[in-house]
């Protein structure tokens, strides 16, 4: 079979790209950029000068040659086949993210804040470009139909978080890394193990069939979908059974993804807070990554946490769906298949976490990053400019709130910068920036901290490189996984699976936030 | 009553389509007719992956092809029992598996040959297991030529 489709598809969205490209570069977007950045600096100037013009030449060239070409099967026809979806893909999470998400954010700063929240209703409903990315993808496979030249790429969502997840191995230091994954051992492990057993306790009170109980058990307490699917087979699901707790799963992933970054906005979490409890809360794996860029669209702190979850959870998989495959041996008896561990084992584990620790350790060694940026270069009086020293306006606005911070440390790392007019040590920085995060003092002194943070610290061109294509890579992946969301899939959920799902959902939900919010008081 | 020479019984594995397949025979055995089968896969399992992306491609192809081998043995089973019946009976039977939306499945094959009746079952009731997948919808019933037969949903 010839995958390629002679199509004149990836051609014209190559030239949609050169033409954004073309007027963002030659200044006839300029008045709309200028009312897209409603009085402020347009944030994305420097991708729209560049992106579009890198993937428009690909998407044309290529395009022109998948249009005309002669294609055979094999490979590289094979190969060819996904770019076209690819770049379609790319097209929407460019428009979206350069046009849509600012354009709504405008109208929604025009509609003025709501009530006491002091907050938009963009910001606080989370509508950004991830999640106005995701909703478009939605539409898109419900209302329109993915177009057979883009089906192939679609797929390639998938490898877009994956990369992405990889290059987030990048970005953290071994404290963070010890820190978030103790963490996420203790809270997965609880909730997972407390989600599985809850719903198998429910559902022998109810009288679902095992394999039902097996395969609801996987989806609703380990990573949603991805659970159900490896399960599935485990437990000898039937197919009304699995298509319940697809829809259950979908339908619940769906709506934590829009109702997780409200309830983080109105509560003022910190993003250590919420990326644990969307981490935790969320059932499925991809929700999470959507939910935590929907409550931190411009940084990456929130995802990072998330995503230690999700990686956790997809450790977990295995040993679930092992747990699973013996329990269920065990109470079906003869006529089961005999449970090979190492062959699960070897099958589920997830092989992009190894690239993940592969590129943190090479991060460690110092490869992407000076290791006189970890060593704290900046630390040095003589390398700070004058002028990015604290001002003596500045140090009163922080002396009148210090008695508002509580821990002693904190206390003191803030004192210090007042008598110092600067941040004194790597261990001063980690303190500050805990307490920026935690949101303990007001908008303008947490301002002037994350000025001293930035003051001493910077980071290295390739750090930031790679936090901008892991941006990429998720707004991609999540884009992408937004078309293969199906209403008719989401419309299967029912029956006991919905029940049992909406009480062991909501009670992970709820009880997630609760143990996050006593537990957890800062970021990274 | 007219005669009827062919009756197409159009099933997609739901409950309902047991008390279908019943009275199709019936009819069918009444009126000596023949019976065609169409039993339609929903399209809806495409998208059953759904946006799993932590899975590598070896779990999600034995999840594909545990999901196919599931809805074929359903499949199968389904056409063992209604040939069954119709031998049983000594009915002349065919059937026809089509994946797609059941209710544009439906109006293709009448389009494709004239049956003189369509016997379908009902819609699941509250409560009751099963997918969520109409054979008759709105369109389907305003475009369809040929007479239908609903046949009730058996409560006992």
């Amino acid at each position: 079979m010839v995958y390629t489709q002679k199509s004149p598809a990836l051609f014209i969205i190559g030239v949609i790209m050169l033409a954004i490209w073309y007027t963002a570069d030659s200044g006839m977007l300029a008045g709309y950029l200028e009312h897209l950045a409603h009085g402020k600096k347009y944030k994305y100037g420097a991708e729209l000068t560049t992106i579009p013009l890198y993937f428009g030449l690909v998407a044309a060239v290529v395009g022109l040659w998948q249009w005309f070409g002669t294609h055979t099967k094999g490979n590289l026809d094979y190969y060819s086949s996904t770019i076209a979806g690819g770049m379609f893909i790319l097209l929407i999470a460019m428009l979206v993210r350069w046009f849509i998400a600012p354009e709504i954010a405008g109208i929604s700063i025009s509609m003025g804040k709501v009530g006491d929240t002091g907050k938009y209703i963009h910001k606080l409903l989370g509508l950004n470009y991830i999640v106005i990315g995701i909703v478009t993808g939605l539409i898109i496979v419900n209302v329109f139909k993915i177009p057979g030249w883009a089906e192939n790429g679609v797929r390639l969502s998938r490898l877009g978080l994956k990369t992405g997840v990889i290059l987030l191995g990048t970005l953290y230091s071994a404290a963070e890394l010890k820190n978030l994954g103790g963490l996420s051992i203790v809270m997965i492990g609880f909730f997972v193990l407390g989600s599985v057993g809850m719903v198998l306790w429910i559902g022998a009170r109810r009288n679902i069939p095992n394999s039902m109980g097996g395969v609801l058990s996987a989806g609703m307490g380990v990573c949603g979908v991805s659970a159900t699917v490896a399960a599935a087979p485990v437990v000898q699901a039937k197919s009304v059974e699995i298509a319940y707790t697809i829809g259950t799963i979908l339908l619940w992933g769906v709506g934590c993804m829009f109702v997780f970054p409200v309830v983080g906005q109105v509560l003022d979490m910190s993003y250590v807070q919420f990326g644990a409890w969307a981490g935790t809360g969320i059932l499925n794996s991809a929700q999470v990554a959507g939910a935590a860029l929907a409550f931190q669209p411009d940084g990456i702190e929130t995802l990072k946490v998330a995503e230690i979850f999700n990686i956790t959870r997809v450790l977990v998989l295995p040993i679930i769906v092992l747990w699973l495959a013996v329990w269920y041996v065990q109470r079906e008896g003869e006529g089961t298949q005999k449970v090979n561990v190492a062959e699960v084992v070897f099958q589920k584990f997830p092989v992009f976490v190894l690239g993940f620790i592969l590129l943190f350790a090479l991060s460690s060694t110092g490869v992407f990053a000076p290791a006189q940026h970890y060593k704290g270069k900046y630390f040095d009086n003589t390398k700070v400019k004058p002028e990015k020293m604290l001002t003596a306006e500045k140090k009163s606005t922080l002396q009148a709130e210090i008695d508002k911070i509580q821990r002693a440390d904190r206390k003191a790392a803030v004192q210090r910068l007042i008598e110092n007019g600067k941040i004194m040590s790597i261990e001063d920085d980690t303190t500050v920036r805990g307490l920026i995060n935690a949101k303990v003092l007001s908008k303008k002194s947490n301002k002037i901290l994350k000025g001293a943070h930035k003051a001493v610290r910077h980071t290295a061109k390739k750090i930031k490189a790679f936090r901008d294509w892991i941006t990429w890579l998720f707004a991609f992946g999540l884009v992408g996984l937004g078309m293969q969301i199906t209403i008719k899939s989401m419309k299967q959920a029912g029956g006991q699976p919905a029940v049992i799902g909406g009480i062991v959902g909501l009670t992970k939900a709820v009880l997630s936030l609760i143990v996050v919010m006593m537990l957890i008081e800062t970021k990274i | 009553m007219n005669t009827v020479n062919s009756v197409l019984l159009a099933s997609h594995g739901t409950e309902g389509a047991m008390a279908a397949e019943q009275m199709a025979i019936k009819m069918c055995n009444a009126q000596d007719a023949g019976l065609h089968h169409l039993i339609v896969v929903p399209t809806l399992w495409a998208g059953m992956t759904g946006d799993d992306w932590l899975n590598n491609g070896s779990t999600r192809n034995t999840f594909r092809r545990y999901l196919e081998s599931t809805l074929e043995k359903e499949v199968d089973e389904h056409i063992a029992r209604v040939k069954q019946l119709a031998e049983e009976n000594g009915l002349a039977y065919t059937n026809e598996i089509v994946i797609g939306e059941p209710d544009e499945c439906l109006l293709k094959t009448t389009e494709k040959q004239q049956y003189e009746l369509v016997v379908v079952g009902s819609p699941r009731p509250k409560g009751i297991t099963g997918l969520r997948s109409r054979m008759m919808t709105q369109p389907v019933s305003r475009s369809l030529q040929t007479p239908v037969l609903m046949v009730p949903y058996p409560h006992d």
